[in-house]
């Protein structure tokens, strides 16, 4: 009874702390009255005001909980805004313990067909539930009463038992807002690093100590009570070829740095500097103890690498074995919560499942390897300031052979020997190793693709052309194109379908080689027949040589650009063609030779062409040699595309003799 | 010695049964596998009606997955929700020599919430699982029982409807008890049933395909059920959700729809069907009148779907909606049409199947499931006119491309009618597009073009239209290939009337839009709208060539050259002329200036298969057309 007591009034002291700085609740003749936000004119809707609350706290159930409460007022303006009267919350769980939102209310304002003011409320019963995986679902409401001009206010709470992740907020979304805050109230006993993202400034900060708000069986302590808050914050618009939002929207994120239990008094170093993070990534079961289980894979690698001899050989076996042993469960992550053993045994697993058998069973061959965490590009950028492990959502091997360092990722059975996807080349990643202090290593430079395709072509008297046309794929091209050719159930099936797309060109004779080779670029040599031209008794023959692969816009139309563009890796693409023509045809007008580059050696577009009597060879390379490039640097690469699509637009003309 | 005899039947029994049970994948047929990733050995897919409420479904597949894209159908997926139980599953994984591997049950499925992609809510769950099995090719086995409540919809059988796909044996067997009948439609199926009576005195109903050879994807194919086998079983009395009722065919199904789903829901507050007719006021004409409502509607709603129980088939109260301001398609038309009754204005309810593709429900074959979405009717007099009730901006009238030509069933308190929703013809569905353009020496390009679009091409800016006028710009950027383009100016306008019309203005300039080498200026003649893609080709086809709606697109471009330059080479006009289509391409000099006109119209219709190779080479044709130079020299 004295404890329930306690409990209660616990719960109206930390209400009162927790409404005393939120903003008012109710209706607001200004705001239904308000036409539309001078900021923005063309938003459609606008946060008039948001507020944020989070504090860890004891929960009647006697648990120590993170609750956090969420309160917000939109204007919006017309129809087009209404999506924002739909609210999806997303919550998560673990196979005991779960998310929960609770004392859901909304309320509607709006003017009737008699410009009458009315409010309508949430009807608790219209608020939805739904298991998405599982380890996540969505509660989800619709805002009732919706019309043009309304202001839409709701409220929740979340009380979360994941007290160590820190509820981040973010300042912006894809509607503006005139004001939000957040504040936190975190107890003496916890102790969280806060950074800042985004291009705006806080308009607001205040820090302040609470006397005795966190209580709980005879502990106490003090609480820091923290303010943010933003004025004016335009709407978030996504560019082309940037990389995920969450690196320039404007938010602030939360990360653990020691607690102590409050009813033990045992402090926990969570992370303070690498080093910590370095140790306690060793000990932990879903991480270092998985890498120290050499006995098991020793065993099971034993058969892989029998007969082997170099490390080369032995790491390329294991690698693919391990590729074909596996199947992707499509769960990321950094732990491996069940162990190496049990997914090696169901053949299937997570991605930090999949690589730490990889690095263990590396090791466990006496190949020196690591572990690479990092984040993926749609995750975001890493914070390098200090040590933030929920920025990490991957992790890849890194193999160290002969003084070189190759990155692995067993999880797609088509990449090949040290290449990586497109998906984990962002930013950097951090090198764990069971024997070393932690380092950084810069995953945006570490891979390049390339192509090369060589036309040997003859036309004849008929006006057909025919030929060869040989493609070779290295590093991740050589990935997109394996990918491509096995989408298809072989590879007659995969030609047929190729045949069927170049109407012109008839593929007499092909072969593909190193298709499961991963090791080398993979080649395509087509024997062609092309139907190039119906008459030949015509004194000129206009053809372009860039028929084959030909650009005829530039990707980059922005006036000006606010974000890097960011390709993931440098890029390489070359052509050769040699074409014989008939001996009574001469070259009249060549294709144009030039030579553009981007400033600092960042890239180039050249031609070349060599012509003796009937026959000639034109060659163009195009070179990109950055994977990212500066808001500065984009009217350049506008500017170098254009020029391509100029040039490509020109053709050639033969002329009878 | 009796005994003994029975041993021996017994064990004759066992070695056939093992002998059916053999998933070796080397017994798989060679005439199976081209085009297929997995090969379904063996689906025995049975429902029983025990009673109205009570409906058994066993299904049992084994399929062999050849390789990594066969991995999808190895997908096993099963619907539940309170009123359909899952009552068991279970599996078995083998390998490629037939040996069993692996086991699984049902808990190792992942049990989450239907998702389809734009409800809020639907109380329908699904079980699924994968199975992790690596090398191929391999064989799964499984089976599950699901028990149903209802007895109105028994899901179509179709035996192999998945791209990628061969069959070796399919059997549906369908089983009764003696009093409940039901009706059947066979649909390209190349068995009959066979019927009987079994051990329990029910009724059976069955059907078995052998050796089916993988579907391919043919580009300009029919609609699947012009080829594909089906076989769908409605039942002649049923309950569902609690509600009873029988049809036979399409008038008493809508009727029973109108009677138990919709009639109660049609109530509006008196102070909403006071405001209708103030709204009205002074307006005589229904049609007019219903424009006023149907637009007071469109402001005031928007389209939020929840599916619970009944409310599957059966519309929010209309009053609820008043409130609530928003509804599915069912409970839009059907507040649509309460506010036209405070009026006086009758409406009818009508199902559809919607969607691009043009998909009409049997017209003698009546059942629950060929529809999947609403809208309205208005029956004038010579003039019935339908109204999409979903979205807040499309015109009073129109459907677009969404659920024109093709039968909706009208729900009428008189019963159920088929109607017919408005075709657009290709003429009608016209993008007219006429730009003057200004090309300087430099290959500078400036000027103004206006479009615009009719018929289902009305709303072909739909979606830019909404964008901010920032983000407008960076869409017509990418809308039209003309390189380093630079919009000054872009207006759109909107006729809303029946024969909607969008008309777009803009005007721009392209730097170095020609190039510029050795005395000469080359451009593209057709700036603004150019095809780049044409049908691949298909090796055998097997089916007709089918065009599911018209259209027409003109474009007239005219450039004032540059002083002191004329035309060195331009490319030859192009005019073709088949069933299916018309091409034409020309240019014209006048002085300094050129004009180049382009005209493509698509006829909608089918056509033998015979003519593909022709709709490739007319498609080649534009795309070389489109891409064609002029090229200008200095000089006389």
């Amino acid at each position: 009874m004295k404890k329930l007591l306690l409990i209660s009034l616990l719960f109206i002291g930390i209400q009162h702390i927790a409404v005393a700085q939120d903003f008012k609740e109710g209706f607001v003749q200004e705001e239904v009255d308000m036409r539309r936000y001078d900021k923005d004119t063309a938003a459609h809707a606008v946060y008039l005001n948001e507020y944020g609350n989070s504090r860890i706290d004891v929960t009647s159930d006697d648990h120590i909980r993170l609750i956090y409460n969420y309160h917000a007022k939109i204007k919006i303006f017309d129809n087009k805004g209404f999506s924002n009267g739909t609210i999806e919350i997303p919550i998560h769980n673990s196979d005991d313990v779960s998310e929960e939102v609770t004392d859901i209310t909304g309320t509607t304002y709006y003017k009737d067909d008699n410009g009458l003011i009315q409010k309508i409320d949430l009807d608790p019963k219209k608020v939805f539930k739904t298991k998405d995986y599982k380890y996540g679902s969505t509660v989800k409401f619709a805002l009732p009463g919706l019309r043009n001009g309304c202001v839409i206010e709701f409220r929740y709470t979340l009380i979360s038992p994941y007290w160590d992740s820190f509820r981040k907020w973010e300042f912006q979304d894809d509607i503006p807002k005139i004001y939000s805050q957040y504040e936190v109230h975190i107890p003496g006993f916890w102790t969280f690093n806060a950074s800042l993202r985004g291009p705006y400034k806080l308009t607001k900060t205040t820090s302040e100590l609470e006397r005795e708000c966190f209580t709980s069986h005879g502990s106490k302590s003090d609480c820091s009570h923290l303010v943010y808050g933003m004025k004016d914050i335009p709407a978030f618009v996504v560019e082309d070829y940037m990389t995920s939002p969450k690196n320039f929207l404007s938010a602030i994120y939360f990360e653990l740095v020691e607690w102590t239990n409050p009813y033990t008094g045992v402090k926990t170093l969570v992370s303070k500097e690498w080093k910590d993070i370095d140790r306690q990534l060793k000990i932990e079961d879903a991480f270092g103890s998985q890498l120290k289980r050499k006995d098991l894979m020793k065993e099971r690698m034993a058969p892989v690498i029998a007969g082997k001899t170099t490390e080369m050989d032995k790491a390329t076996a294991i690698y693919a074995y391990l590729q074909k042993w596996y199947k992707w469960n499509e769960y990321i992550g950094i732990s491996s919560s069940d162990g190496i053993k049990r997914a090696m045994d169901a053949h299937t697993g997570s991605i930090a499942d999949i690589n730490l058998t990889l690095i263990t069973a590396l090791n466990a061959a006496g190949i020196n390897t690591e572990a690479v965490l990092l984040s993926t590009r749609e995750h975001g950028n890493i914070n390098t300031l200090y040590p933030v492990i929920s920025d990490f959502n991957y992790v890849v091997a890194k193999t160290n052979i002969d003084g070189k360092s190759y990155y692995l990722d067993a999880t797609d059975p088509l990449l090949s020997f040290g290449v990586l996807q497109l998906k984990c080349l962002n930013d950097k990643g951090r090198v764990i190793s069971l024997d070393k202090p932690s380092y950084w290593v810069e995953l945006s430079t570490l891979q390049k693709t390339s192509e090369i395709h060589t036309l040997d072509l003859i036309l004849l008297e008929n006006g057909k052309i025919k030929g060869t046309i040989t493609n070779y794929y290295s590093g991740y091209d050589a990935y997109l194109q394996r990918k491509a050719i096995k989408k298809f159930n072989s590879v007659d099936e995969y030609i047929e379908d190729l045949d069927g797309k170049l109407p012109k060109i008839k593929i007499l004779k092909s072969n593909i080689s190193n298709l499961d080779s991963l090791g080398q670029p993979l080649g395509e040599v087509f024997e062609v027949e092309i139907d190039a031209f119906e008459n030949m008794n015509k004194a000129h023959l206009v053809f372009n040589p860039f028929f084959w692969e030909k650009r005829t816009t530039n990707p980059f139309k922005l006036a000006e650009r606010d974000y890097p563009v960011d390709w993931g890796m440098a890029r390489d693409n070359r052509l050769v063609l040699t074409m014989h023509l008939p001996p009574q045809y001469v070259v009249e007008t060549p294709p144009q030779v030039v030579a553009f580059a981007l400033p600092n050696s960042g890239g180039m577009f050249v031609t070349n062409f060599d012509n003796h009597d009937n026959e000639f060879t034109f060659s163009n390379i195009t070179r990109f040699t950055k994977a990212i490039y500066m808001p500065e640097e984009y009217p350049y690469l506008k500017e170098l595309y254009n020029k391509i699509v100029l040039t490509e637009k020109t053709d050639m003309v033969f002329k009878k003799k | 010695m009796r005994a003994g005899l029975l041993l021996f039947f017994l064990l004759i029994g066992n070695l056939y049964a093992s002998a059916q049970d053999n998933y070796d994948v080397s017994l798989i047929s060679k005439d199976l596998l081209p085009y297929a990733s997995a090969v379904v050995r063996n689906n025995e897919v049975s429902v029983e009606v025990k009673d109205y409420d009570n409906t058994l479904y066993h299904i049992k597949t084994a399929v062999t997955i050849l390789n990594k894209n066969g991995n999808n159908i190895a997908d096993i997926v099963v619907w539940h929700n309170k009123s359909r139980v899952i009552k068991s599953i279970k599996g078995i994984v083998y390998n490629q020599f037939g040996k069993p591997i692996s086991k699984f049950s049902e808990s190792d499925f992942e049990d989450v919430s239907a998702r389809d992609g734009f409800s809020l809510f639907q109380d329908l769950k699904v079980k699924h699982y994968n199975p992790a099995v690596t090398d191929y090719p391999y064989t799964i086995v499984y089976e599950y029982e699901v028990k149903s409540k209802q007895s109105l919809n028994f899901s179509d059988w179709e035996p192999n409807s998945t791209t990628g796909q061969a069959v070796e044996k399919s059997t549906y067997a369908f089983s009764c008890k003696p009093d409940f009948n039901i009706r059947y439609k066979e649909i390209n199926m190349p068995v009959k049933v066979v019927t009987g009576i079994n051990k329990d005195g029910y009724k059976t109903y069955t059907w078995q395909v052998n050796n089916l050879k993988a579907v391919k994807d043919e580009p300009y194919s029919l609609n699947e059920d012009k080829y594909l086998s089906c076989v769908k079983i409605a039942p002649e009395k049923f309950s569902y959700e609690g509600i009873t009722g029988s049809f036979n065919n399409w008038k008493e199904m809508g009727k029973w729809i109108y009677d138990k789903l919709l009639a109660s829901r049609l109530q509006v507050p008196g102070a909403t069907g006071s405001y209708m007719k103030q709204l009205t006021d002074g307006i005589t004409d229904p049609k007019l009148k219903a424009k006023k409502i149907y637009e007071y509607m469109q402001g005031k709603t928007h389209y939020i779907s929840v599916q619970v129980g009944i409310g599957g088939y059966q519309p929010f109260l209309a009053a609820d909606v008043d409130q609530q301001n928003y509804g599915d398609c069912k409970a839009l038309v059907n507040y649509t049409q309460a506010l036209l009754k405070t009026v006086n204005i009758d409406s009818y309810y009508c199902i559809v199947e919607a969607g691009s593709r043009k998909q009409s429900p049997l017209s003698d074959f009546a059942s629950m499931n060929q529809f999947d979405h609403v809208i309205l009717c208005l029956p004038f007099k010579n003039d019935t006119t339908f109204l999409e009730c979903t979205s807040q901006k499309i015109p009073f009238g129109f459907l677009s491309d969404f659920t024109d030509d093709r039968l909706v069933l009208a729900c009428t308190p008189e019963g159920g009618k088929l109607l017919h929703t408005p075709k657009y013809t290709a003429p009608n569905n016209l993008q007219q597009r006429k730009a003057t353009f200004v090309l300087d020496a430099q290959g500078n390009l400036s000027g103004e073009m206006q479009t615009i679009f009719k018929g289902t091409q009305y709303d072909n800016r739909e979606s830019i239209i909404e964008e901010a006028p920032k983000e407008r710009i960076k869409s017509l950027q990418k809308e039209y290939a003309i390189n380093n383009m630079d919009i000054e100016k872009a207006e759109f306008k909107q006729d809303k009337n029946l024969q909607p019309v969008t008309t777009e203005t803009i005007k721009l300039s392209a730097g170095e839009y020609g190039s510029v080498n050795d005395g000469k200026i080359t451009f593209l003649a057709n700036a603004t709208n150019r095809t780049h893609t044409v049908p691949r080709e298909i090796r055998n086809r097997r089916h007709e060539v089918y065009i599911n709606r018209g259209y027409t697109d003109e474009d007239e471009i005219i450039y004032t050259l540059p002083a002191g330059y004329h035309l060195d080479m331009h490319p030859n006009d192009v005019s073709i002329n088949k069933p299916f289509g018309k091409f034409s391409a020309t240019i014209t000099v006048n002085g300094n200036e050129l004009k180049y006109k382009r005209r493509v119209q698509l006829l909608d219709g089918t056509y033998s298969k015979d003519i593909y190779q022709d709709l490739i080479d007319f498609f080649q044709a534009i795309v070389e057309s489109d891409d064609n130079n002029v090229t200008l020299t200095k000089g006389n």
